[in-house]
């Protein structure tokens, strides 16, 4: 079973005229990051994976609908902690990410990254990030190169709610602002910087508002609806490569599982998590609505998680049986010479 | 002259819709992005307004989107200020609700609760959808409905400070409210197992060919196939400005308006469609509609928008009517209701000169 993940691309239609094999690949990516996720949930509980692991669980529309509008050369994404789900919709190999996360050598780094440095730039994904606020300057960075090449390449951080208090984040906003760059500004507000409320921690609340301050756009979507963010990030993204600037988009969701795993989540309320699974759930939103409309049917659906089940069952065994680093791997890919 | 006695018993009520503002129409069009922190500072501005004219009390919606927070800081922060600094307050009421949605459930439920509580008048801050979500709420119970943006049909644009006085007006029974019974299109979607889905628009419904529901908004013109108009001003902006440069219809006119698009057009028209994006719009058909006849949509797939946003999903074999109603909310007249206090305190005016002359 090979990976069928595919970014629609700059061609990237109306949501409304996705045909089928474009719904099934944007669905296919969504249940591809959470049959991983839940499955490296699984794996982290019988303690293999070193390191920590932060889950996207919950949060697919996002990466996907965003991801699904760009190219695999001249488009880049930087990531944060919780950066699994990114890596999957920007077309990273899902193998080599189990691999990594496990720290074995076939992993996308050699097993020298783990879950918070999963890295592609031959897919444009500049990488997970453990720094909180890390990706927006990059962002700057790749597009203010797209805007000096002018091949129309777009740059998109996402960052959470923790990070859009951080000044980084703040600096980045403004310089692409000043700069007229095209980025675009992800804001994944699942409610919590680890265990701080966002009603707490933002003020104004609404991440989106501070658009207005650096003289952009700033617009809330449903993170639970696949397809309010795969039209809102498409206008916004299409503005950007028609030298449109920067757009600040606040996707709002919730996280299923902890900041990280092992976090008790004593500051959820007690169905907090079951409720929001029960009636908003990205992926049952989006069987629902697309068999309802007849657009796919239950049975397409079903083979697409059946295909994903075994590729995941195939990533976690060939993880487990691949070999560690060698000592001798320790000095490479460190230093780049000049 | 100095603030008017507090009446006992008096309140109104407050809802700050927490998300409006915010929708893709800022990528795609110039509209503005309203924070909520200009909301709070609105909601502060009504406060001290009906807390001038003498209402006891204010009923106040919550969120989680800091509005309702940043209130309780300010109010909190005012009242400890140095006795001669302090302005008159009225009683402040922070309601919640059981299960509170995040949705615009909430709004119908804050709705519901103000008028159960015997609220004389209840302000929304928000824009067409909030209005619409407060409506079946409100029942006989007057809604000022004040604008948090430049993208709104139904609500007006008006300093805060004086809507809260003609509030307070009301609410203190030194005027009475004057009021007007607002239009609807109630929208009844019935599925081929029998499903039915029932929603209400205040100003218009925009059938179209797009497929989901999305980041809601409608801006592509292309898309239109079929519209209907509670009202049609020709200063609006949004889709109802489309029958609106064409066939003016007033909010209390006994009719509204129906448009049909596609095919080849008998007219086209310049419309603003939200702002900053006018748009040459081609139609078939604008005509008068009566009250109380259901108009069967003939697309058939696509979503209806309601307000401007699209909501319902339906494909072949769903049947959708659309039918004009005059039930809606009673919505208060700001300019008369204040109007009519200059009359009643130029009459207490001549009364005291005449005593005086006596």
């Amino acid at each position: 079973m090979t990976q069928t993940l595919s970014s629609l691309g700059a061609d990237a239609p109306d949501a409304s005229v996705l045909n089928e094999t474009q719904l099934l690949d944007v669905y296919r990516t969504m249940r591809s990051i959470r049959a991983f996720e839940d499955r490296v949930h699984d794996e982290f509980a019988t303690g293999d994976i070193p390191g920590f692991v932060h889950l996207y669980a919950g949060e697919e529309a996002s990466a996907t609908g965003v991801c699904a509008h760009l190219d695999p050369d001249r488009d880049t994404i930087a990531s944060t902690h919780r950066g699994h789900g990114h890596c999957i919709a920007k077309g990273v190999d899902i193998k080599p990410m189990m691999a990594e996360i496990f720290g074995k050598s076939t992993g996308s780094c050699r097993g020298k990254g783990g879950s918070m440095h999963i890295a592609d730039l031959s897919k444009g994904m500049l990488g997970a990030n453990g720094i909180v606020g890390g990706g927006p300057p990059l962002i700057c960075g790749t597009a203010l190169a797209a805007k000096i090449k002018g091949d129309g390449g777009v740059g998109v951080a996402f960052f959470g709610d923790g990070a859009s208090n951080q000044g980084t984040t703040l600096e980045a906003m403004n310089l692409a602002s000043v700069w007229n760059l095209p980025a675009i500004f992800v804001a994944e507000n699942n409610g919590y910087a680890e265990a701080t409320s966002s009603t707490w921690s933002v003020a104004a609340d609404n991440i989106a508002d501070r658009a207005a301050g650096f003289g952009m756009p700033g617009v809330i979507v449903d993170g639970f609806d696949f397809f309010a963010v795969y039209e809102a990030a498409g206008e916004a993204i299409k503005r950007a490569r028609q030298g449109g600037g920067p757009t600040l988009l606040e996707v709002k969701f919730t996280r299923y599982y902890g900041h990280f795993e092992g976090d008790q989540q004593k500051y959820r309320g007690p169905n907090e998590v079951a409720n929001i699974k029960e009636s908003q759930d990205c992926l049952k939103r989006f069987r629902a609505r697309v068999v309802e409309t007849g657009r796919l049917t239950d049975a397409q659906l079903d083979q697409v998680d059946a295909q994903v089940a075994t590729l995941i069952d195939e990533a976690v065994a060939e993880a487990k049986a691949a070999p560690v680093p060698s000592p001798e791997d320790l000095l490479t890919d460190v230093y780049v010479k000049y | 002259m100095s603030e008017h006695p507090v009446v006992p018993g008096s309140a109104v009520g407050i809802i700050p819709n927490p998300m409006s503002g915010r929708d893709i129409r800022r990528v795609v069009a110039q509209a503005s992005v309203f924070p909520n922190t200009e909301k709070t500072s609105m909601v502060l501005r009504i406060i001290r307004a009906v807390g001038a004219i003498g209402v006891e009390r204010v009923l106040l919606s919550t969120d989680t989107f800091g509005i309702a927070a940043g209130i309780l800081r300010e109010i909190r922060r005012m009242q400890a200020a140095p006795a001669e600094a302090r302005v008159r307050l009225p009683e402040i009421d922070f309601l919640t609700l059981p299960n509170p949605t995040g949705t615009a459930s909430d709004t119908t439920g804050f709705a519901q609760v103000m008028a159960r509580r015997c609220a004389a008048a209840v302000v929304l801050l928000g824009g067409d959808g909030t209005m619409r979500a407060a409506a079946p709420g409100l029942g006989d119970t007057p809604m000022l409905a004040l604008s948090t943006g430049t993208n709104n049909a139904f609500p007006i644009m008006m300093e805060a400070t004086v809507a809260g006085m003609a509030l307070g007006l009301i609410a203190t029974g030194r005027v009475p409210a004057r009021t007007a019974r607002a239009k609807t299109l109630h929208v009844d979607l019935i599925r081929p197992d029998g499903t039915h889905r029932h929603e209400i628009a205040l100003v218009d419904v925009c059938v179209n060919t797009v497929r989901d529901v999305g980041s809601r908004a409608i801006w592509k013109t292309d898309t239109l196939r079929e519209l209907y108009c509670t009202f049609a001003e020709p200063h609006a902006i949004g889709l109802s400005s489309i029958p609106g440069r064409i066939l003016p219809t007033g909010r209390t006119a006994p009719t509204g308006v129906a448009v049909q698009f596609g095919g080849p057009a008998a007219r086209t028209v310049l419309a603003p469609i939200a702002p900053g994006l006018l748009e040459p719009v081609g139609l078939q058909r604008c005509e008068a509609i009566a009250p109380g006849v259901a108009r069967q949509v003939r697309l058939d797939s696509g979503t209806v928008a309601l307000d401007g946003e699209r909501e319902l999903e339906f494909g072949p074999g769903d049947r959708v009517t659309v039918t004009l109603q005059i039930d809606g909310p009673r919505v208060i007249d700001v300019p008369a209701t204040l109007a009519d206090e200059h009359i009643s305190s130029s009459e207490e005016l001549i009364s005291s000169i005449a005593e005086e002359i006596r």
